[in-house]
């Protein structure tokens, strides 16, 4: 399990998270939603180690974070960030290369990973192709595909990928294929950790679903029993309804039109 | 970092190859041209005859004093310097992810020559004056400081976030420049004629001073600078993905950035020691070479130390020819080259909207 626990972390006075537990557990798609600047992007740098300085504990694998050297950090979780630019035209096949960055795989070993990974993102026919003509949503998915090269092949230790809100600015059919091969990758014994900025894609593809509002959790649990209107109202301060799809029985939302509620100071127990 | 990753360009042979060719064509060619020119053929017994053969065949002895106690030791120096300018340039424009750095562009070069210009007019306040023995070690050690200094306050400046702010990181270059530029300035104020002579011509770059003794301890430094820039050719193809994504993927980046810094900041520093700035060709050098191929670090660092050498020892044969017996200096003939070449290169960027 990737665990953070009562994690707080705060620069100068600025209290951005304050005593966050998580849990990401293997072969599970877990979301993290919340309003802009919730937090979200820090919890997630925070349990990615790129941000140390944090008081609280994160467990990987039931040994502390803080422990693991950089690169045997990187055999066991790895991070797509939000935005990554490059400025070399790099091929397609040499960025997903990267991700074997921190192994001692063997070249064979290693071309077997990335010709299975490029193959199930789609990337075949883009491997040769200079990074920097791809158009916004290859490109992500490129990243991807070397996020997943990172943690892919099958070892004894669970593994973990951990993404920053992946589909914001591509469209939706993007959006669909890059939550369903994170999904894909749960079955490899792999735990996923996503910030997802739509709710009704958070509720579609995850399994555990956390509601962070101004640093603090004010829900989780499964996705299908925490997605109900009061939480989202009380994490959103914007009042909303909650349908049904009548195919699949998947709840969605829809915002109210032009009302804004005060953030609500009820305690929300589930 | 995972060294089994195939290089997958059926070039990268060829390249390399071409390279050595030409670099050794280049010298020999250099070898021979001069004040003072001599047969090519008469070059190759000179060094038959140190070897201890063909003794029954005369040779010239101005040609062997010309080739020993003068070129020589100048080419090898050319080749080192040129080398370790192409290297640098390579590396620190991985480590800063843009192509448009160069170490004499964002000030490293200048922080090393004004370091040097200190010690040689004001050095002597404590004793290190030309001709002690430490003369020549100081120098590069304060080259070697100054460089350091120039990078990471270059570096510090124009990193945002882990990311490079290229206005900021070429503004920085400008203004370090003009702190350089004072500081040679004021030292020009205090040193004597002698030494005003001396730095005229050492700030526009001059290979003519070399010499065996100065060889000595730079060569050995030069040469370890860009083999060990060499082994980070993994680290900065993953640093290319930004610096967060580089630890993400198990790199080391603060140690990596440490010590790529130390190391081109010791190749340039002892550069400029024995040559003043030569810029341009840490610009040219590993752009040329990812034209034709991709920006792959473990192909580029290693043609980029072929491609240096070989530029430098061209550009050197051309000072020396065009207006014998005199010379042009060095850093004169590569800004020739180079600045264009540079204008060239920030009208693609423009054009592309990437400044």
């Amino acid at each position: 399990m990737y665990q953070a626990t009562n994690i707080s972390y705060r620069i100068g006075e600025k209290q951005l998270l304050h005593n966050v537990n998580l849990t990401v557990v293997p072969g599970k798609f877990t979301a993290v939603a919340g309003p802009n600047g919730a937090g979200k992007s820090t919890l997630l740098k925070t349990l990615a180690q790129e941000h140390r300085n944090y008081q609280g504990e994160v467990l990987v694998n039931g040994k502390s974070a803080r422990v693991y050297s950089p690169r045997e950090l990187s055999l066991v979780r790895a991070v797509l960030s939000q935005n990554t630019t490059i400025s070399f035209a790099f091929t397609v096949q040499q960025i997903v290369e990267l991700g074997r960055h921190g192994h001692r795989s063997t070249r064979r070993e290693n071309d077997d990973i990335v010709d299975e990974v490029v193959a199930l993102t789609g990337l075949e026919a883009f491997r040769d192709r200079s990074y920097l003509t791809l158009s916004g949503g290859e490109k992500q998915r490129v990243q991807l595909a070397r996020v997943l090269t990172q943690v892919w092949e099958e070892t004894l230790f669970p593994r973990y990928i951990l993404l920053d809100e992946p589909t914001s600015s591509l469209d939706i059919a993007q959006q669909q294929l890059i939550f369903a091969l994170a999904k894909k990758a749960c079955s490899r014994n792999i735990g996923v950790m996503a910030i997802v900025h739509d709710l009704n894609q958070a509720v579609q593809f995850a399994d555990d679903l956390y509601f962070l509002r101004a640093g603090k959790i004010i829900a989780s649990g499964e996705a299908h029993v925490v997605f109900t209107k009061p939480v989202i109202e009380e994490t959103f301060c914007c009042r909303v309804n909650i349908y049904r799809d009548p195919c699949n029985n998947c709840p969605y939302i829809i915002p109210e039109r032009e009302t804004f509620s005060e953030p609500r100071s009820v305690a929300i127990n589930l | 970092m995972n060294l089994a990753l195939p290089l997958r360009d059926y070039r990268t042979p060829f390249l390399l190859t071409g390279l050595s060719t030409s670099l050794v064509a280049a010298v020999l060619l250099s070898l021979a041209t001069g004040a003072v020119s001599i047969p090519v053929n008469d070059v190759a017994l000179i060094f038959l005859h140190k070897l201890g053969l063909f003794q029954h065949v005369p040779v010239d002895d101005v040609y062997d004093l010309v080739l020993t106690s003068i070129r020589l030791p100048r080419i090898l120096m050319t080749v080192l310097i040129g080398a370790s300018l192409g290297v640098s340039g390579a590396a620190l424009q991985a480590l800063f992810r843009n192509p448009l750095v160069e170490p004499s562009l964002i000030g490293v070069s200048g922080g090393s020559a004004s370091a040097v210009v200190l010690v040689i007019v004001f050095g002597g306040a404590w004793a290190i004056a030309p001709g002690h023995w430490l003369y020549n070690s100081v120098l590069q050690l304060t080259a070697f400081g100054g460089g350091i200094v120039a990078t990471f306050i270059v570096l510090r400046l124009s990193s945002q976030l882990g990311q490079t702010n290229i206005a900021v990181l070429i503004l920085s270059g400008v203004a370090l420049n003009a702190l350089s530029g004072a500081i040679i300035g004021l030292a020009i104020f205090y040193a004597d004629e002698n030494q005003l002579r001396t730095f005229t011509f050492w700030t526009l770059g001059d290979l003519g001073g070399a010499t065996w003794d100065k060889l000595l301890v730079a060569g050995p430094l030069l040469v370890g600078s860009c083999v060990a820039l060499l082994f980070f050719a993994p680290a900065l193809n993953v640093l290319a993905l930004g610096e967060a994504e580089a630890y993400h993927s198990g790199a080391n980046v603060e140690r990596v950035k440490k010590q790529v810094i130390a190391l081109t900041a010791l190749a340039v520093g002892i550069s400029v020691s024995l040559s003043g700035i030569i810029g341009f060709i840490g610009l040219v050098v590993p752009h040329v070479i990812r034209l034709g191929l991709r920006p792959d670090n473990r192909l580029v660092l290693p043609a980029s130390v072929l491609g240096g050498a070989l530029l430098l020892v061209l550009a050197d044969i051309v000072a020396r020819t065009v207006v014998t017996p005199s010379e042009l200096p060095i850093g004169v003939v590569t800004a020739l080259v180079g600045a264009p070449f540079f204008i060239g290169l920030l009208l693609r960027a423009k054009r592309k909207h990437e400044l």
